[in-house]
């Protein structure tokens, strides 16, 4: 007869798998697929901004969704497997910071005039526009850190009490938006500097901005990463700082 | 390959345990990026296994924000009590941030430039190449 702590961990729990989704496959399958196809219509739209990869997926899960009358927790509980790449993704982007090394160095006086403007621009712009036109005052705490990335972003959400899962929402929307927006600035205000693009598309639209610097060039998406990371830290060691002593 | 992985998720354990441990107020996978950039610094070579699985997961980087992107469907009724606020925020607030950015940088270097012209002992070309 063994003992209790041996039985506690020797004899196998039932219900061990059950925390485990069980069709994992059906819901990452879904993403898969859709932006695999979203991939393909931005391709053949020349990689047009406004075709965004990542918009179009989402509306097409979105759809799917709808139509078979799944919850978004239970579509969540699934596509987690997915989300859960990000955080090992987000580190990987030290290889192209690793590659502009030199050019970085070379640039600081940019990159700490980048953050000095885009940073308190990004939360002020923010919150003025939503508090002009009557936003309550949850949003407006959800929208503060809406450029910082994902997992920065939902943790200042938390900390200044905002809605951490509106504010998710709300920074993919902010991505997407910077993603379009900034290679069409570009194009319009004729930048010919990738780094000047790239910081500007990070600190404004973080990971997904990023994700479209690095279609622009690799500078662009070094850049990108770097303003996106630094925002991001600052961001988050400042806002709840600056709003514990409002 | 499997090096390559292993050196990225411990650099992730360590900023998530520094995280935890309330050592660092940031999240693990910023940490982690630091600390794997400082790792890549100090050895002074950037193996190809790694280089390869950067470009192959960055590839993807669209992909990983879908997820949290159809939580839209979640807060469809604080969106659509707030709609005109919230869209006119992250539309006109991105925008101003990337306008307000790079106006800044393009500036910044013009100036630059005209002063290094009259006085050469300014802030150098290359600090402020916009």
């Amino acid at each position: 007869m063994p003992a209790a702590w041996e039985r506690q961990i020797f004899v196998p729990d039932p219900h061990a798998w059950t925390s485990l989704p069980e069709q994992p496959i059906l819901e990452v399958g879904i993403t898969v697929l859709a932006f695999f196809a979203a991939v393909r219509l931005a391709r053949w739209s020349g990689n047009n901004p406004f075709f965004n990869p990542t918009l179009i997926a989402i509306v097409l899960v979105v759809i799917a969704i709808d139509v078979t009358g799944t919850s978004y927790a239970t579509y969540l509980h699934g596509a987690g497997f997915i989300q859960f790449l990000l955080a090992p993704t987000v580190v990987l982007l030290a290889v192209p910071l690793y590659r502009q090394t030199a050019l970085i160095r070379a640039s600081g006086a940019l990159i700490a005039a980048a953050l000095l403007v885009g940073l308190p621009t990004g939360v002020l712009s923010a919150v003025g526009i939503a508090w002009a036109l009557g936003a309550s005052k949850v949003t407006l705490l959800s929208l503060a850190p809406k450029s910082v990335t994902t997992g920065i972003a939902v943790g200042i959400s938390e900390a200044i009490g905002g809605v951490p899962a509106l504010t998710a929402v709300l920074v993919i929307s902010t991505g997407i938006v910077g993603a379009i927006a900034g290679p069409v600035l570009q194009r319009w205000l004729r930048v010919e500097d990738d780094r000047v693009m790239g910081l500007a598309i990070g600190i404004a639209g973080h990971g997904i901005g990023t994700a479209r610097a690095l279609q622009i060039s690799e500078v662009a998406g070094a850049f990108a990463g770097l303003g996106m990371s630094l925002n991001g830290v600052l961001t988050g060691v400042l806002l709840p700082l600056a709003m514990r002593g409002l | 390959m499997l090096e390559a992985i292993a050196r990225v998720t411990v650099w992730l354990a360590l900023g998530e345990a520094l995280m935890r441990l309330g050592l660092v107020p940031v999240p693990g996978p910023v940490t982690g990026l630091v600390l794997l950039y400082l790792d890549l610094v100090w050895h002074k070579t950037l193996p190809d296994d790694l280089g390869r699985l950067a470009d192959r997961m960055l590839a993807l980087f669209g992909l990983l924000f879908v997820p949290a992107g159809v939580g839209v469907v979640a807060h469809a009724d604080v969106l659509q009590a707030e709609f005109l606020p919230i869209v006119a925020a992250v539309i006109g607030g991105t925008v101003v941030t990337l306008l307000a950015t790079v106006a800044t940088l393009v500036l910044a270097h013009s100036w630059a430039r005209r002063r290094k012209r009259t006085d050469a002992g300014g802030l150098g070309e290359a600090d402020l190449r916009a």
